[in-house]
C-alpha cells in the first residue's frame, strides 16, 4: 500500500498538478489589494479571501484527482498490470486514496502558509479591532482538508462502479453541493417557516440529512475570520464523524472494487 | 506565416477599436444590469456551499464600487440617481449570507439612514447583525443613534447606548444615554455621532458623504447657538437668520454644502431649502424595500 501511495503522489507530481496550483496561488497576491477596498473589515476580508481561495482550489483538486485517478488507471489498463502483482485490491484502492489525500494535505499546507502571509501583510497595514486567532485559521484549513478527503472517498466510490469519468466527477460535484446545504435544509424543515411543508417532504429531507455527508459541519471559516472561539468538543465530534463516515464510504468502495470485473 | 501575422494584426486592431465603445457601454449599464440579479440571501445560502462569507463580501464590494462611482462623478457629468432600492436588497442578501459582515452594516447605516431616511430598514439590518456580532459596540451605537435622533424613541436609544457602553467600556456612551433621557442637544449629538463615523471609515466615497453631512450640521449648530443667544438677550425668537447677522450674533449666513439656503421656520427651528440632501427637489422616489 505504501508503494501505491508513493507512486500516486509521484504520478500527481509528474502530471505537474503542483505547478498548476502554484500558478493559481499567484492570485493570493491580490488578497492585500482587494482587502483594502473594505470600509471596516480589512483583516476579515483578507482572511475571507485567503480561506475561500484555498478551499476552492482544494475543491478543484478533490474533484479532478478523486474523479479521474482510479478511472484513468482502469481506462488505460494500468490497473490490470498493477493488480497482476501480489497486491490486494483493497490495498490498491486505499493506497491511491491516501496518496491523493496526502497531496491535498500538502497543497493545503502550502496554500495555507501563502494565504496567511498575504493576509498578515494586509493586517500589518490596518490592524484589526480584535486580534486574529491564527489557531482558528489552522483549524479551518485542517477541517477543509478533512472535508475534501471525504469528498475524494465519494469520488472513489463512484469510480468503482463507473466506466467513464462523468459519474465520479459530476457525482462528486453534486454530492458536495447537496452535502454543503443539507444542514440549511434540515434547519429549515425544523423552523416555523416550514409549518406548511408536507410531513412526507419533511421526513424525506430529515432522512437525507442523516444519510448524506454534512460538508457544512467542516466549515470553520467564520471562527477564523471573526476570531470566534472554537468549541473543542464540537471539533472532536466533527473529527469522529469524519472518521466514521469516510470508513464506511471507503469500505463500500473496496467491496465494490473487489467485485468489479476487470 | 505572413498571412497569419496580418490576420492577428487585423484582429488586434479590431479589438482595440471595439474596446472604447464596449467599456462605455459597460459603464452606462444600470445598477441592476451591472450587478445582475442577486437572489435573496435565504436562497443563496443553499447554493453558496462553503463560500458564503466570500459571496457576501463580493456583493458588498460591488455595491461600494458602484456607490463610489456615482458619488464621485465630476460636476460637469450627468448625475444618474443612485439605485437605493437595489443597494438595500443586496445588503439584505449579504447579511443573510454572512450576518457578521461589518461593511454591509456600516454601509446601511452611513447611506440608507442619511441619504434615504430608511431608518427602520437600517435598524432591522443592524439589530439582525447584533445577534451575531455580539462583541461589537458599533451596532448598538448606530441603533441607539437612529432610535433617538430620527425615531425619537428615547427609551430604546438609552438602552442601546448602555449596551454600547458595556461592550466598549467607553463612558461617552453612558453620557449619550443620559442625554437622551431628557431629549436635549439633538444637533450636538448628531455631530458627535458623525465625527465618530467619519473617523472610523476608510472608504473615500462614504467619508466624503459623512464630511458633507457633518459640515452641514456644524453650520446648523452655529445658527442654533446664535438663535438661542438672541432669544436670551432680546426675549423673543429672531425673524430670520439675516437678523442674527445684523445683530452681530453671526458673522455671516453659513454655507449649506448641499447647495440650499438656511432659514428659520415658524417655531424657530433651523431648516434648509436643500433639506440637507443633494438634488432633493428632482430626486426620484428612493423608497427601499427589505
Amino acid at each position: 500500500m505504501k508503494n501505491i501511495l508513493r507512486i500516486t503522489i509521484l504520478g500527481i507530481m509528474r502530471d505537474r498538478v503542483f505547478h498548476g496550483i502554484t500558478v493559481a496561488a499567484l492570485v493570493f497576491g491580490l488578497v492585500p489589494v482587494i482587502s483594502q477596498l473594505s470600509m471596516r473589515q480589512v483583516t476579515e476580508l483578507a482572511l475571507t479571501l485567503s480561506l475561500s481561495l484555498t478551499s476552492f482550489l482544494l475543491l478543484l483538486l478533490s474533484v479532478f484527482l478523486g474523479g479521474v485517478s482510479l478511472w484513468k488507471d482502469i481506462d488505460r489498463r494500468y490497473a490490470y498490470s498493477i493488480l497482476g502483482l501480489p497486491l490486494r485490491r483493497s490495498d490498491y484502492v486505499l493506497g491511491k486514496y491516501l496518496g491523493i489525500v496526502s497531496f491535498i494535505l500538502l497543497t493545503a499546507t502550502v496554500l495555507g502558509i501563502v494565504g496567511a502571509l498575504f493576509s498578515y501583510s494586509a493586517i500589518g497595514v490596518y490592524p484589526p479591532n480584535r486580534p486574529v486567532l491564527w489557531e482558528n485559521y489552522v483549524y479551518a484549513i485542517f477541517f477543509d482538508v478533512l472535508k475534501y478527503a471525504l469528498l475524494v472517498s465519494f469520488a472513489f466510490l463512484f469510480s468503482t462502479i463507473s466506466t467513464s469519468f462523468f459519474l465520479p466527477m459530476f457525482g462528486a460535484v453534486c454530492i458536495f453541493f447537496v452535502g454543503s446545504s443539507s444542514q440549511e435544509a434540515y434547519n429549515y424543515v425544523n423552523s416555523p417557516e416550514a409549518a406548511a411543508l408536507h410531513p412526507a417532504a419533511k421526513s424525506a429531507i430529515t432522512a437525507l440529512y442523516y444519510v448524506l455527508p454534512n460538508f457544512g459541519a467542516f466549515d470553520f471559516k467564520t471562527n477564523a475570520i471573526y476570531s470566534i472561539p472554537m468549541d473543542y468538543q464540537g471539533l472532536m465530534l466533527t473529527f469522529v464523524y469524519f472518521c466514521c463516515y469516510v470508513s464506511i464510504v471507503l469500505g463500500l468502495a473496496v467491496i465494490l472494487f473487489n467485485r468489479r470485473q476487470l | 506565416m505572413k498571412k497569419m501575422l496580418l490576420y492577428l494584426l487585423a484582429c488586434t486592431i479590431l479589438l482595440a477599436a471595439v474596446i472604447p465603445p464596449f467599456v462605455g457601454y459597460q459603464k452606462q449599464k444600470s445598477f441592476a444590469e451591472q450587478l445582475g440579479v442577486v437572489p435573496r440571501g435565504e436562497v443563496l445560502r443553499y447554493v453558496a456551499a462553503d463560500q458564503k462569507e466570500f459571496l457576501a463580501a463580493s456583493v458588498v464590494l460591488k455595491v461600494l464600487i458602484y456607490f463610489g462611482g456615482r458619488s464621485q462623478a465630476l460636476p460637469n457629468q450627468v448625475q444618474l440617481p443612485v439605485d437605493y432600492p437595489g443597494i438595500s436588497r443586496i445588503l439584505h442578501s449579504a447579511v443573510k449570507l454572512d450576518p457578521r459582515n461589518m461593511d454591509a452594516h456600516y454601509f446601511a447605516q452611513a447611506i440608507l439612514v442619511w441619504d434615504v431616511k430608511q431608518i427602520d430598514v437600517a435598524n432591522g439590518l443592524l439589530e439582525y447583525g447584533m445577534r451575531y456580532r455580539d462583541w461589537d459596540f458599533y451596532l448598538p451605537f448606530f441603533v441607539g443613534f437612529n432610535s433617538g435622533y430620527f425615531l425619537k424613541d428615547y427609551e430604546k436609544a438609552a438602552r442601546m447606548y448602555r449596551r454600547a457602553a458595556e461592550l466598549s467600556g467607553n463612558p461617552l456612551f453612558i453620557q449619550l444615554a443620559g442625554r437622551y433621557l431628557y431629549e436635549a442637544g439633538r444637533t450636538e449629538h448628531a455631530i458627535v455621532y458623525l465625527t465618530a463615523m467619519e473617523k472610523s471609515t476608510r472608504n473615500e466615497s462614504v467619508k466624503k458623504n459623512l464630511r458633507t453631512r457633518l459640515e452641514a450640521l456644524v453650520a446648523v449648530r452655529a445658527i442654533e447657538n446664535a438663535r438661542d443667544l438672541f432669544a436670551s438677550r432680546f426675549g423673543r425668537q429672531p425673524h430670520s437668520i439675516g437678523e442674527l447677522v445684523q445683530r452681530g450674533m453671526l458673522s455671516s449666513i453659513p454655507h449649506d454644502p448641499y447647495g440650499g439656503t438656511f432659514y428659520l421656520d415658524e417655531d424657530g427651528s433651523v431648516r434648509s431649502t436643500s433639506k440637507l440632501a443633494f438634488g432633493h427637489l428632482n430626486q426620484p422616489s428612493t423608497e427601499v424595500t427589505q
